[in-house]
């Protein structure tokens, strides 16, 4: 509650002009839109793009934005619209999309550098990696409908109100999609400790 | 419970969203397939929420003001919005009285050669006066040129 406020308060600022507020809200919202376009779009170039796009239209559109929305949901919202336009102009050139992970200059995956917030285990954090790669890739093979829902919900942990709000559809096609796309990283996620040793198996069992 | 149901149900058992959960757990433990099946939805659930968050290029704020500067086609606070709506109202307002001025100036300048006295008694009356005048030599009805129609 007490962050919404804060929020509103960070809007109002930055809708009288006030240069440090949509500073902060950038600061407040730079990590987690990068990350979600970056798994939408999957490589950091054009991530590093949409995500510049995404702020200066939201600087653009702060006066026509009233509140009715949380600002998160709203800048989703932008978010997602610059996906999807970008990967229909892209699907318009490569009749495929897939997603390949960030790579560096040279082409090649490059080295997430991530704090590792799991267990201090080596061999759980190996696994972990692993798995993630698994989850990763399972992801970039969604489609775009799917995948958005699916980033929404798991991954950002926006509602299903929320979604249903950035994506202007109704709560049961949130919820249907959402059930599509998980369906299809665990049969990817089974797959993978299908055939994983017996050791790493129990490792993700309960 | 069969398979089918147990694997509609395995991501709201996850969730704790199932009511009753003793016929679900019932069957985990007596179906390898769906224990597995449990155990792959486990560990996509744990994955996803742990995916690491990528952190924005360092010099996205510099960019985005870059950007910002190099937009003059949107003023910072839709003023050409806002003026347009302005001064729409008070434009059509005026052309309201500029055509209504003329429509009067052209009533009194217009030779009244009707058996009308009044031209507002009907339709057929005024009808027949704008002919009239629309018909009269000179000068150009001033009804024309206040709407900058020219003939």
């Amino acid at each position: 509650m007490d962050t919404l406020s804060g929020e509103a308060r960070l809007v109002e600022r930055a809708k009288a002009q006030d240069e440090a507020a949509f500073e902060q809200i950038m600061n407040l919202y730079a990590d987690r839109l990068y990350s979600y376009i970056l798994r939408m779009v999957g490589n950091a170039t054009d991530a590093e793009d949409l995500v510049q796009e995404t702020f200066l239209r939201a600087y653009q559109g702060l006066p026509n934005f009233d509140g009715r929305a949380s600002l998160g949901t709203w800048l989703y919202r932008i978010a997602t619209n610059l996906c999807i336009d970008h990967q229909r102009r892209r699907a318009r050139r490569v009749p495929t999309v897939s997603y390949s992970g960030q790579e560096d200059e040279d082409g090649e995956p490059a080295e997430w550098d991530f704090p590792d917030h799991q267990t201090p285990n080596p061999l759980q954090a190996v696994l972990n990696r692993e798995l993630e790669a698994v989850v990763e890739d399972a992801i970039g093979k969604l489609s775009p409908k799917l995948r958005t829902v699916l980033l929404l919900y798991d991954v950002e942990e926006l509602s299903y109100e929320e979604i249903a709000r950035v994506l202007h559809i109704p709560i049961g096609t949130v919820k249907s999609r959402l059930n599509h796309a998980r369906a299809q990283i665990q049969k990817a996620v089974a797959a993978y400790l299908e055939d994983a040793p017996a050791a790493v198996q129990a490792r993700f069992a309960k | 419970m069969n398979c089918k149901r147990f694997e509609r149900q395995i991501w709201a058992y996850l969730e704790g969203q199932l009511p009753d959960a003793r016929a679900f757990e019932a069957h985990v433990g007596a179906c390898p397939r769906c224990q597995r099946q449990l155990e792959a939805a486990r560990a996509t659930s744990r994955a996803l929420r742990a995916l690491p968050r990528h952190p924005a290029p360092e010099n996205l704020a510099a960019q985005v003001r870059r950007r910002i500067a190099e937009s003059p086609a949107y003023p910072r606070l839709g003023w050409a919005r806002v003026w347009r709506r302005v001064a729409l109202a008070p434009a059509l307002g005026l052309l309201t009285i500029a055509a209504w001025w003329g429509w009067q100036a052209q009533q009194t300048n217009a030779p009244v050669n009707t058996a009308a006295e009044d031209p507002t008694e009907s339709l057929v009356a005024l009808h027949e006066q704008l002919e009239a005048a629309d018909w009269a030599p000179s000068p150009t009805p001033s009804y024309f040129i206040s709407t900058g129609y020219t003939r």
